[in-house]
């Protein structure tokens, strides 16, 4: 009998799995993902091993500072003022991977707190957090950016605490209209019976069920923030900054465009490329837990 | 008939808009103040006063402004103000003065440019998601599928250099830099220090003053903004609108129509496309966010003179009125846009009603 339940257990995840490895696109996606963790980690912990001294700052080389086209020294070229582009790209990974994961969870967990305590308890406290969150939906997050990057100073900090601020109502709304569905469910009316708290029926029994769809909403999200991240950086959110970020490494070949081309698209295609890699492993994964959208 | 019920509707979210909007202003308006006063007196004391003089100028300032009052007393001060249309000024390299003027002159541009791109958008974006879904799995659809997905994926700076390169500097068949080429308006009467008159967008006025050559070059400096903004906006609303098609296909109403005859084209663009618009128009909120997000990169990107463009200038220049004001202005629109939207939606849907 037990092991009836376990095998059944495990056959269900069996079955996602499956799901998920028999779409090959998403796959790839996952694949090129990480990828750029395992990129990141490295220079997070051992920036040798791919022969980088100091993933914290960019090699300048003011000897020769205009752009070089790639070449077998320089597999990317090089932007001003002579920085080799292929080391800066591995470098700035880690930075806008790392905020960007910052920025979407935070919100994902503010937003889960708000969206379950709204919907479970409902009445009054429901009307109220809703009302404040539509206030944060009503702010364009680049005008909120400005906003707190003026308030804060124009950082990394900054930039994450106003994506977080811009966020975090997505989630909010999200788990709410999942707590909605799941309140009505058997078991909680179950742990309800057994004379349960309010607290732990809402983080025990309630908070885990929405986990599913909010982890594939991250990895959905994940994408888009990489690149609003990196916008920020672009339009001169960081100055005088020489952290490599993808966006601001970008902005630095800005005025070589035209003769340069590479010291501009290189850069956003290792953002471009990230997004679609989260995208394709978000819709995979979104397919997994929604049997409808299997086809 | 648009019954009473729907009016009690219609009042409810105008009455919930102001409680939003002050919300907002109030968050924008501590974020900005957190500093304390030294902004704001480095805004607008002159930096050659010193000694006496300068003491002075901070005290008569401070009662202005009612610098020496808490944050929330000061906040209700700016309210007082900015509902008797006193916004304040603004100092940045590209206007000075009044923030109400700085308005008039660059809220037409980026009204004009938003325009254009849902033009593009609804001439462009809008068929390609219904062509998509109709002919799914055929080569075109799977390349529509490749370009929006990717097209998603792009930072929207991205997207413009890569018309930049590609239309301006390859085929050099569009200009990527202002909003006219400076040679054109050299000299012409009714431009001045880089501003138009009487409506302060080039177009429309080179139109009125008869100067076609102007206003040709003046659209052709308008493409590659909007094209930009709309390839943003439209990846998403494709892949919406793809999905959303596709599902209404399925419906017994397009067996039906199909069962009694109805011609193909006819099924697909009037009874599928109109239900399968409506996802599109729910995210329509989200899209305005979106061109709203946009319009400050891209005016950035292109030195086009609209309200974006004077925002980034405004962050770059620790310019608090420009600050306020334009965040006070985007959340307005934003919040407008989605009432409006929710209105529709009341009319257009029934059950949307409560």
């Amino acid at each position: 009998m037990e092991e009836r339940t376990e095998e059944g257990k495990y056959s269900n995840l069996i079955l996602s799995l499956k799901v998920f490895f028999s779409n090959r696109t998403a796959v790839a996606g996952m694949v090129i993902f990480l990828a750029y963790v395992v990129d990141a980690l490295i220079m997070q912990f051992d920036p040798r091993l791919l022969g980088v001294t100091n993933p914290n700052q960019f090699t300048y080389n003011f000897v020769n500072p205009v752009p070089q086209p790639p070449s077998s020294q320089y597999p990317l070229g090089t932007t001003y003022p002579g920085i080799n582009l292929l080391q800066a790209i591995l470098e700035a990974i880690r930075v806008d991977l790392g905020y960007s994961m910052l920025i979407v969870v935070g919100g994902a967990v503010i937003g889960a707190v708000v969206g379950i305590l709204a919907a479970y308890v409902g009445g009054y406290l429901d009307e109220l957090l809703m009302r404040f969150t539509d206030i944060f939906f009503s702010v364009p997050y680049l005008v909120l950016a400005i906003a707190v990057g003026f308030a804060l100073g124009r950082s990394f900090t900054s930039m994450v605490i106003a994506l977080i601020i811009v966020w975090w109502p997505i989630y909010a709304r999200y788990t709410r209209s999942l707590t909605l569905s799941i309140k009505e469910s058997v078991f909680v009316e179950a742990a309800k019976a057994a004379g349960a708290s309010m607290v732990r029926i809402m983080f025990k029994h309630i908070l885990p069920n929405t986990l599913p769809p909010v982890v594939v909403q991250i990895s959905l999200d994940l994408g888009s923030v990489v690149g609003v991240f990196a916008t920020l950086a672009f339009i001169g959110f960081i100055p005088n900054a020489n952290t490599p970020e993808l966006g601001y490494l970008a902005s630095l070949g800005l005025n070589y465009v035209q003769s340069a081309p590479w010291t501009v698209i290189f850069p956003g295609l290792a953002i471009t490329l990230f997004a679609l890699s989260v995208n394709l492993m978000g819709d995979g994964l979104r397919d997994v837990i929604d049997p409808r959208r299997r086809s | 008939m648009i019954s009473i019920k729907l009016w009690v509707y219609v009042l409810r979210r105008i009455l919930i808009l102001i409680p939003t909007l002050i919300g907002l202003t109030l968050l924008v308006f501590v974020l900005v103040h957190i500093q304390g006063n030294n902004l704001i007196l480095a805004e607008y004391i002159n930096p050659r006063l010193t000694g006496q003089a300068r003491e002075l100028e901070i005290q008569r300032l401070t009662q202005e402004f009612h610098l020496d009052q808490p944050v929330y007393v000061q906040y209700f001060y700016w309210l007082g103000q900015v509902l008797t249309g006193n916004l304040g000024y603004t100092n940045t390299p590209i206007y000075s003065g009044p923030v109400t003027t700085a308005i008039t002159l660059f809220l037409p541009n980026t009204v004009v440019l938003s325009l254009f791109a849902a033009l593009l958008i609804w001439l462009i974006g809008i068929p390609l998601g219904v062509f998509s879904a109709v002919n799914r799995d055929s080569p075109a659809d799977q390349g529509i599928r490749v370009f929006s997905f990717t097209l998603y994926s792009m930072p929207i700076y991205l997207i413009a250099i890569a018309l930049i390169l590609l239309l301006g500097v390859y085929l050099n068949v569009l200009p990527f830099s202002g909003e006219v080429s400076p040679q054109m308006v050299a000299g012409l009467s009714w431009f001045r220090d880089g501003i138009s008159y009487p409506t302060h967008v080039l177009l429309i006025d080179a139109i009125l003053h008869g100067d076609y050559a102007v206003a040709w070059n003046a659209f052709l400096h308008l493409i590659m903004p909007s094209l930009t903004l709309a390839l943003a906006v439209m990846a998403g609303i494709i892949r919406i609108l793809r999905a959303s098609m596709l599902e209404v296909l399925e419906q017994d109403y397009i067996r039906l129509a199909r069962a009694k005859g109805v011609p193909e084209r006819v099924v697909n663009n009037l009874h599928a496309r109109r239900n399968a618009m409506l996802p599109v128009v729910t995210s329509f909120g989200y899209t305005v966010a979106g061109l709203l997000g946009g319009v400050v990169v891209v005016e950035s990107v292109f030195d086009f003179p609209g309200i974006g463009y004077w925002t980034t200038q405004a962050l770059l220049n620790n310019d608090i009125g420009g600050i306020m004001a334009s965040t006070l202005l985007f959340g307005i629109v934003l919040v407008l846009t989605t009432l409006i939207l929710d209105l529709v939606y009341a009319v257009v849907d029934p059950r949307i009603r409560y």
